[in-house]
């Protein structure tokens, strides 16, 4: 598992490699503001899974677990 | 009508004409094949060799042969997951769709489709379930608020990319003799159907497009086609499955899915099998640019 800094400066670049020209924050409203949409999720697991060394269940995964950079290092970082 | 019944009642001749041919050659998926009692993945091919994810990187050409086969055999077993849970989401599409008021003239080309779909994953169960496991998808949807146009679309394109790319690795491992009769089999059988789909497919898509990106604003249309882009990578990257490289008892499997999905040799595998799907819509002006991201 990689340390939460690490986590949340690889999600930073994920995001914003998506969000064009838009503002982000780790607070940003990423589906809501549509930022990232359904589509992107698998690349999003796989590289969460990455960081973590460890699988991620599909099958187990709501909405808000991908809300922001905060809810996504709070459901799937270090201290998950 | 909505745009889609507009468009089916424009391919109703070619859904008329496979339903003929979907008669024609029904079939029971319980009694057309013997399953054999076990397997030998380190002796037998099961996915064409040149076709593994780790074909053209340093980690294949360091494994002897029989790490090879069962390579092999864990990719097959990872191709007939991803079919599984493709074609799970095509049937939950199809059954969304079968009667709906717009679409009752089709219902009946819909039945055969979310049929032989149904069958096919007998087949890939059957075999993940006997021999290896069904490996998970990273496949995710929490739904969309966007009109009933832009997700039938999405739906029909999104089916048909992902039909295309596995309907190749379906022709080529179907004709290789190298493989196991039983990976032949399941391949030919998938192929012969998913042919007709592709015709569907394809003459839906267009028909949809034609119909519908007029009345699309340029953002709806961006958007569609950043979709697209995003999910032929999704689609792709379910091929380099780090659970298929820890079955096969390979070290690292999601540093070494990435260093497969990065290696030059896989990159260029995945724009030629892809090359005939993306001059279709390219040539459909579905698309405007190349899948640069998935290769």
């Amino acid at each position: 598992m990689r340390s939460e800094a690490e986590i949340r400066t690889r999600l930073r670049s994920f995001v914003r490699r998506r969000a064009g020209d838009r503002p982000v924050s780790d607070s940003t409203p990423l589906l809501a503001d549509r930022i990232l949409r359904s589509v992107h999720v698998p690349e999003l697991i796989l590289l969460l899974e990455r960081l973590r060394g460890a699988p991620i269940d599909v099958e187990r995964l709501r909405p808000g677990d991908f809300d922001s950079i905060d809810a996504i290092v709070e459901r799937f970082g270090p201290a998950s | 009508m909505s745009a889609l019944g507009d468009a089916l009642a424009e391919v109703s001749q070619t859904a008329r004409r496979l339903s003929q041919l979907s008669r024609r050659t029904y079939q029971n998926p319980y009694i057309l094949f013997e399953w054999p009692d076990a397997v030998e993945p380190e002796r037998d091919w099961f996915s064409t060799p040149e076709y593994v994810s780790l074909y053209g990187t340093p980690v294949w050409a360091g494994l002897a042969e029989p790490a090879r086969h069962r390579v092999a055999f864990h990719e097959a077993a990872g191709f007939y997951s991803l079919n599984i849970h493709g074609e799970k989401s095509l049937m939950q599409g199809l059954a969304a769709r079968l009667y709906r008021g717009d679409l009752v003239d089709v219902a009946d080309y819909l039945h055969h489709f979310l049929d032989e779909e149904n069958k096919h994953s007998v087949y890939f169960g059957g075999f993940c379930t006997r021999y290896a496991r069904v490996h998970r998808t990273r496949q995710a949807s929490f739904g969309t608020d966007r009109s009933h146009d832009i997700d039938d679309f999405l739906f029909f394109a999104r089916t048909l990319i992902f039909e295309e790319i596995v309907d190749h690795y379906n022709r080529v491992q179907a004709r290789d003799q190298r493989l196991h009769p039983l990976a032949r089999f399941i391949n030919d059988n998938h192929h012969r159907e998913e042919a007709r789909h592709l015709v569907f497919g394809r003459c839906l898509v267009t028909a949809l497009w034609t119909a519908c990106a007029p009345t699309w604003s340029q953002s709806v249309k961006d958007e569609i086609r950043d979709d697209l882009h995003q999910f032929v990578t999704n689609c792709w990257r379910e091929y380099y499955h780090p659970d298929v490289y820890a079955d096969a008892r390979l070290d690292d499997p999601w540093e070494l899915a990435e260093v497969a999905w990065s290696a030059p040799a896989q990159k260029a595998h995945r724009r030629m099998v892809s090359a005939g799907c993306q001059r279709f819509l390219l040539a459909a002006g579905i698309l405007v640019e190349e899948w640069t991201d998935a290769f």
